[in-house]
């Protein structure tokens, strides 16, 4: 499904991923734990083809080179990414956003279109999934929404486009308890055989809602770690140093 | 050349040979075309020999009494002033002749004249009347069309409007054009007598071979409320100036617009408000978006007289520019001279905000695409609270150079 083989990514002189390897079979949930400035994010951006990096390397999604792809090519061929910060867009209507996004994607798949009132449908639905109050469609794309309620809006987005991989930068950040409980629902209930997902957190919290295939650590731009969720325990009690010692003394750096 | 009293229009006629145009040593004429302005030639009103076929089309079908002026006349046939309330009287101004309409006529302005003005009282002898004593559900609409027979020709019109006491109304106004190169100058006169309320639209898409002139003088009593959209779209050079004059305490006036220049239009907004009295509120927010090698202006003046304590006015401009070569000059002024006054005023000039753009193409939306909603996201917030659906369709179809 993705496979990704030594992956860097760098901004002038800043190698921010220094070959990162990655594989995550369909219907897997793949966890990335990793210290700030790791390049978590970053990873997340090299996937769905953000400007500005000097990428290499390789990211295959479904025989499909990622690398050569837009952006929006990219979401057509089945990436979504679940942003760390949400970008607030004022005078775009959320629902208007949302039903363009759909259609995007699937005329770029040769679908047929969705009408305003079926969408109204898919988009209620979503709503009801991430518990979201019905005023939220009416508002400019996250404009003014509170930390929580942007996380609630990736995940609604996620539920409208199904997307084949979902990538989620720290959507569980700035969540209230009960906001958590409702985004890992958002989640499982999205999961499926056909759906692969990739889920970026610094808390164990969450992989106890969302139950990971996998667990990852990511340090300097690359993985250095991998196992199941005990790993993810593992971290909770001892943090990220036996990692980032080990990864500096390998590449030479001092400790 | 600028004279401070014009007596009428003969007067102005007398003056006419001797006008000095504007030049760029004139602030509020700084960006204007002097050239292409010297160039047009303004002589009596004339209605064309037949009006241009593409020109209705161009009119937004708005419900109510409608006055359409063709190159400074007149036009019976395409408008629709049957049906008026009685609480509206809506005429051509020509035929205007009783006593009380020659008074508006020769009204004086605290705001200097210029050759502009004084060209459009000598020549705009058509135009539009509109008395208004009581509220008028329905929309006024008057439509000035320009349509030059030989080119350079320009033509003048007056649009006068008096409110009385404790009226309401909203009155739409389209500029609209075809052919050749020529010009009009219009200019609009409102008075709001004690509580009168007025929404007024303008609406300017003149083609790009043409210029358009207009100038808007207001002068508020106590309590009354003016409120104003401008969408200045059209035109090589399209010039809009304000001057409002609140006279009479407790006085409100909102002032909002959008320009949108592509190509190389320049699209020039000239804002005065006047506080001559005490404890009056005005705001003015426009927004521009420049493309191509267009230009934007807006010169935006706040003036707080002696006495007008309690002042409150806000002003904001804000600015989208999508090309390298187009270019924005925002001047906010303010000249304060009363007591507790609060004065706020904000400008800002940016791109396409890439990350927007970016997040909306993460979602499978094409760059064209997202571009277009970006734009008219920030477009459209001048338009929330116009509520007319004819009206948001005639902008949208016309924000950009897709509408051609
Ligand atoms: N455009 C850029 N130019 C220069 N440096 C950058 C750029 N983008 C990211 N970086 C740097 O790359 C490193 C990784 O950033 P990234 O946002 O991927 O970290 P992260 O693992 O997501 O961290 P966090 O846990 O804080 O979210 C950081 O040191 C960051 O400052
Ligand atoms: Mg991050």
């Amino acid at each position: 499904m993705l496979h990704v083989k030594n992956l860097t990514a760098s901004v002038g002189e800043a190698e921010i991923l220094t070959g990162l390897d990655l594989e995550v079979g369909a219907g897997e949930v793949h966890a990335i734990m990793g210290p700030n400035g790791s390049g978590k994010s970053t990873f997340a951006h090299a996937l769905a083809g953000r400007d500005g990096y000097e990428i290499a390397g390789e990211a295959i999604l479904d025989g499909v080179d990622l690398l050569e792809l837009e952006p929006e090519e990219r979401a057509a061929a089945g990436v979504f990414m679940g942003f760390q910060y949400p970008v607030e867009i004022p005078g775009v209507n959320n629902m208007y956003f949302l039903r363009t996004a759909l259609n995007s994607v699937r005329r770029a798949r040769g679908d047929y279109e969705i009408s305003a009132r079926d969408f109204l449908a898919v988009a209620n639905e979503a709503m009801e999934l991430v518990e979201m109050k019905e005023g939220f469609l009416n508002r400019s794309v996250n404009a003014g929404f509170s930390g929580g309620e942007k996380k609630r809006n990736e995940i609604l987005q996620m539920a409208v486009m199904q997307p084949r991989l979902a990538v989620l930068d720290e959507t569980d950040s700035g969540l209230d308890i009960d906001a958590l409980r409702v985004v890992a629902n958002g989640v499982n209930s999205l999961r499926g055989p056909e759906r692969s997902m990739i889920v970026i957190t610094h808390y164990q919290r969450l992989l106890d809602y969302i139950k990971p295939d996998f667990v990852h650590v990511l340090v300097n731009g690359r993985i250095v770690e991998s196992g199941d969720h005990t790993l993810a325990l593992h971290l909770e009690d001892h943090g990220y140093a036996d990692f980032v010692a080990d990864d500096a003394a390998l590449s030479g750096a001092p400790a | 050349m600028i004279v401070d009293v014009l007596p009428g229009r003969t007067a102005a006629l007398e003056q006419v040979s001797s006008l000095e145009l504007p030049t760029k040593r004139d602030e509020a004429w700084r960006y204007a075309p002097h050239k292409a302005l010297g160039a047009l030639t303004f002589g009596p009103a004339a209605a064309p020999a037949a009006v241009p076929a593409d020109v209705d089309a161009q009119i937004p079908e708005i419900e109510g009494p409608r006055l359409v002026i063709v190159n400074g006349v007149f036009d019976p046939e395409r408008s629709r002033l049957d049906a008026t309330p009685s609480s509206l009287r809506v005429e051509s101004l020509a035929e205007a002749t009783d006593e009380a309409v020659v008074g508006l006529l020769q009204r004086e302005y605290d705001a200097a004249e210029d050759a502009f003005s004084i060209i459009n009282r000598a020549y705009g002898t058509g135009g539009a009347l509109v008395l208004v004593d009581g509220r008028v559900d329905k929309t006024i609409h008057v439509v000035n069309v320009v349509a030059p027979e030989v080119p350079q020709a320009a033509t003048a019109a007056r649009v006068i409007v008096e409110m009385a006491e404790g009226s309401a109304a909203t009155l739409v106004e389209t500029r609209i054009g075809s052919g050749d190169v020529g010009a009009c100058n219009i200019r609009t006169e409102i008075s709001l007598a004690a509580g009168a309320s007025l929404e007024h639209i303008v609406l300017q898409d003149l083609p790009t071979t043409q210029i358009h002139l207009g100038r808007v003088d207001v002068v508020q009593a106590a309590d009354s409320c003016y409120q104003t959209r401008l969408f200045n779209l059209g035109a090589d050079y399209g010039r809009v100036a304000y001057h409002v004059h609140l006279a009479g305490e407790g006085a409100e006036a909102d002032l909002s617009g959008l320009y949108f220049g592509f190509g190389d239009q320049t699209l020039d907004q000239q804002i005065t408000v006047v506080h001559a009295a005490a404890n009056c509120r005005t705001s003015q927010s426009y927004r521009g978006v420049l493309d191509d090698e267009s230009t934007g202006i807006w010169n935006g003046g706040v003036d707080v007289r002696p006495g007008a304590d309690g002042t409150d006015s806000v002003q904001s401009n804000d600015n989208l520019v999508l090309s390298r070569r187009a270019e924005v000059n925002t001047m906010p002024r303010l000249e304060i001279l009363a007591d507790e006054v609060s004065c706020q005023h904000g400008a800002t000039v940016g791109e396409l905000d890439e990350e927007a753009l970016y997040y909306l193409r993460s979602r499978g939306i094409g760059q064209a695409e997202a571009r277009r909603l970006l734009i008219n996201g920030f477009a459209d917030q001048v338009m929330d609270d116009l509520h007319d659906d004819v009206l948001r369709t005639w902008i949208a179809e016309r924000l950009g150079p897709d509408h051609a």
